[in-house]
């Protein structure tokens, strides 16, 4: 647990924390040590939650363009749904094809998963409210995301099974190409944030409200940026790794079971993740469209008075969420507006369109910093 | 140069209508989400069956001549008329009827061409058994009327959509008194100059 | 000893043993495809001592060139020429194999001595930590910035090579009918549309005629 660089106005969770508890009587050390598993766990649970949120939305959404009901018997509005579908998997016999490795079989989707739950350590919900504000911060995401590729490939290569190999091989091919249109677009906010930590990015979006979002400065780079995620999470435009009609289920195929839910899960995790990042990159994380300070200036409050502060720190989770999750719903609305594109247009989007306009992108940013330092970071 | 800036001006075009269809689609998703579920809940629920509905055959032994038309005209002549010549009428004596729903297609052709009309199409296509050899229906079997979706106390009716007021588009909440959009055959009818022969009304729709 | 150092000790530890046990296995194993991802597994290792080292920006971009570009290729390689068959027994691999450990232990002893008799000043110099990528950037962009160009230039050169080698020569038009061929899609192993390189006789359409039959 790295202590923030920049200690502003704003709740110290762990400050406070290890005050109460040497308050206690406990060491200065054991209070860490007590406090260092708590920020993990919670947003373990925090991501778990969020993909139950997210199946629970997936199909009601999807019921809804389709004009029909969704689930509805499993609690009310049917939100136990995802509970019953994770149940359901946990309790389903494990299979290990005859044929298959059964240790690359095992390991292909913890390899898949874990690195999602790992980027989850830079995603901020407010000044301090993260797991660590690491000074690679966003570039830890990217460099993370690309271990993916080598699950999916173990995953397909072990299935024995060749719509496995080739689903693994489309998928760690789609990941490779566009990991690099995104990077090229997360390079161009770093420019003008001078900064890669996301607490720095955030809070350079945060002068003036929803005005000084990254979204105005970079319409191009969010557009290419989520085109990029979207094919990174394997969603549907670009979901051809598991293409129902040619592939089965691509590298999913053999796996049943508690390892297809850790599958299942990290597609989740991976895709809430992404549209927090884009909140965090592009829609100003956990600002509110218009700046907070002012807001209490004009109820005559103090900002560092400790009812405002939590006031602040619950609303930046909140606008965060809120955020994320409006893009999830864009998705989730893009899935049932556009049909699947062929491997060679996925490729040729990639390399052709993104790439291309991703460099343009930066140059273009690159200059408008030097020309106008004022509005886009000097 | 200039041809290079055409390039770049075709490539930007291309992109601004690639966005322009993509806003099109999704704004019809967008205004899907707004759109009343059409969903039936099945069990509870059933559409009323039309009135030339193709369902389950109906077939009555005490009509039936063994003539075996039935047979003939099946496209893979499907129904079984097990009968035997009695010496003494010179008649044929029928024993056994069935047809095996597991293969039928409901084509309709043995209820066309039926010559004593023992033979009628219900609304009845709830088929589901546990062995594809209980589909095979004999006489008895043929013989029973089904359940109307109307007069089953356990089911909630709906009208489908063509045999709904006009305007309107859930058939929930829809009394069954309120006719349906357009006129029925027997009000075509009477609109109609003298028909030279007369002709029955058609079923009183739901 | 205090909690970090003991937490410190037994991670290095822990990442040696995977650098060492994961690279033996990189070279011993038969099975190509174990070696590669085992590969994988030294690299994130390897990432893992310069994590240790407070170098986090070197880790992230050691396990995004290492293992999300150079691994997958190589992953990807294999895979797409598996062809799950047993080599054919090479002649003298017994000979073959005591060469080639001696060599390498012969080298393992002289990095030992290096190691060994080196003095290392001990403690090294502070860790630079959240700096680093500053400091990066600049070495890269003023002293360093002539291999730094040297390397993308030869990169580049391997890339026009490969381009080179795995392109077709393609008609615009089919050669038989002579109408223009939408190579957007359609197959480009068609023969007939083919012309291998070099092959310029004055009537291209027979020799490659007489190829696909």
């Amino acid at each position: 647990m790295e202590t923030n660089t920049i200690v502003s106005s704003g709740l110290d969770l762990q400050a406070s924390f290890i005050d109460a508890l040497q308050g206690l009587g406990l060491s200065s050390s054991t209070a860490r040590l007590i406090w260092l598993p708590l920020p993990m766990l919670t947003v373990l649970v925090a991501a778990v939650v969020g993909v139950l949120v997210n199946v629970w939305l997936e199909r009601k959404i999807s019921a809804a363009v389709q004009q029909r009901i969704g689930p509805e018997y499993a609690g009310p509005l049917g939100v136990l749904q995802p509970m019953a579908d994770g149940l359901k998997l946990v309790f389903k016999e494990d299979i290990i094809p005859a044929r298959a490795d059964g240790l690359l079989f095992t390991l292909g989707p913890v390899l898949v998963l874990v690195p999602v739950i790992l980027s989850w350590l830079v995603v901020p919900f407010g000044q301090n409210l993260l797991i660590s504000n690491v000074g690679i911060g966003i570039f830890l995401w990217i460099s993370l995301s690309s271990i993916q590729p080598i699950g999916l490939l173990m995953s397909g290569y072990a299935s024995n099974n060749k719509y496995s190999l080739l689903g693994g091989l489309r998928a760690a091919a789609q990941s490779i190409s566009y990991e690099i249109p995104l990077a090229l677009a997360v390079l161009a906010i770093v420019m003008m944030s001078n900064s890669l930590s996301t607490v720095d990015i955030v809070a350079q979006q945060n002068t003036a409200g929803i005005l000084s979002w990254n979204i105005w400065r970079q319409p191009v780079g969010f557009v290419i940026f989520w085109i990029c995620a979207l094919a990174e999470c394997e969603r549907l435009p670009f979901d051809l790794p598991e293409a129902e009609e040619e592939l089965v289920a691509g590298y999913q195929t053999e796996y049943s079971g508690m390892k297809f839910a850790l599958f299942y899960l990290g597609s989740y995790i991976n895709l809430v993740l992404s549209a927090l990042l884009v909140s965090v990159l592009y829609l100003g994380g956990w600002g509110f469209p218009v700046p907070v300070e002012w807001l209490a200036g004009l109820l005559g409050q103090s900002v560092d008075a400790p009812l405002v502060q939590v006031i602040t720190g619950s609303l930046g989770i909140v606008m965060t969420v809120l955020k994320a999750y409006l893009l999830v719903f864009f998705a989730i609305l893009l899935r049932w507006t556009v049909p699947r594109v062929r491997i060679d247009q996925l490729l040729d989007l990639g390399w052709k369109f993104l790439l291309p306009i991703a460099l343009v992108n930066l140059l273009v940013t690159a200059a408008l910093k030097l020309a106008f330092p004022v509005a886009f970071g000097g | 140069m200039f041809g290079f800036l055409k390039k770049v001006g075709d490539y930007t075009k291309d992109a601004v209508s690639a966005a322009q269809t993509l806003s099109q689609g999704l704004s019809v998703t967008f205004d899907h989400l707004r759109r009343r579920p059409i969903t039936v809940q099945y069990p509870y629920e059933k559409l009323i069956p039309s009135e030339r509905y193709r369902g389950r055959i109906h077939y009555e032994f005490d009509k039936c001549i063994a003539c075996e038309v039935c047979v003939r005209v099946c496209p893979i002549n499907l129904p079984v008329v097990d009968w035997v010549m009695n010496k003494a009428t010179k008649k044929k004596e029928l024993r056994n009827y069935s047809i095996d729903f597991g293969v039928c297609i409901f084509c309709g052709n043995c209820v066309e061409y039926c010559p004593t009309n023992c033979l009628s199409m219900t609304e009845e296509y709830e088929l589901s058994a546990f062995d594809r050899h209980s589909l095979n229906y004999d006489n008895v079997a043929l013989g029973r009327l089904p359940t109307s979706v109307t007069s089953d106390p356990s089911v909630f009716p709906l009208r489908e959509l063509a045999y709904l007021p006009k305007g309107v588009m859930d058939p929930h909440g829809v009394p069954a008194t309120h006719p349906r959009a357009g006129k029925l055959p027997e009000q075509v009818l009477e609109t109609l100059a003298k028909p030279s022969t007369p002709v029955e009304p058609g079923d009183q729709p739901q | 000893m205090t909690i970090a150092s003991t937490t410190q000790q037994i991670c290095f530890l822990v990442l040696a043993a995977t650098t060492v046990l994961g690279a033996l296995g990189v070279v011993l194993l038969p099975n190509i495809v174990y070696s590669a991802f085992l590969l994988g597994g030294v690299f994130l290792s390897v990432a893992g001592l310069y994590l240790l080292l407070n170098a986090s920006f070197v880790a992230a971009a050691q396990v995004l060139v290492y293992v999300g570009a150079v691994n997958v290729l190589i992953l990807f390689a294999i895979m797409l020429v598996n062809k799950r068959e047993d080599l054919s027994a090479i002649p003298g691999l017994l000979l073959r194999r005591v060469l080639s450990g001696t060599v390498c232990a012969g080298l393992f002893a002289l990095l030992l001595r290096v190691a060994f008799t080196t003095r290392w000043a001990l403690p090294g110099p502070l860790p630079v930590g959240e700096d680093a990528t500053i400091r990066i950037g600049e070495h890269l962009f003023s002293d360093y910035l002539l291999p730094f160009e040297l390397a993308s230039v030869l990169l580049l050169m391997a890339m026009i090579g490969a381009i080179v080698l795995a392109r077709r020569d393609v008609f615009a038009s089919d050669v038989i009918t002579g109408e223009p061929v939408d190579q957007g899609l359609i197959e480009k192993a068609r023969s007939p549309m083919l012309l291998e390189r070099g092959d310029t006789s004055p009537n291209p359409s027979s020799p490659l005629v007489e190829t696909s039959r």
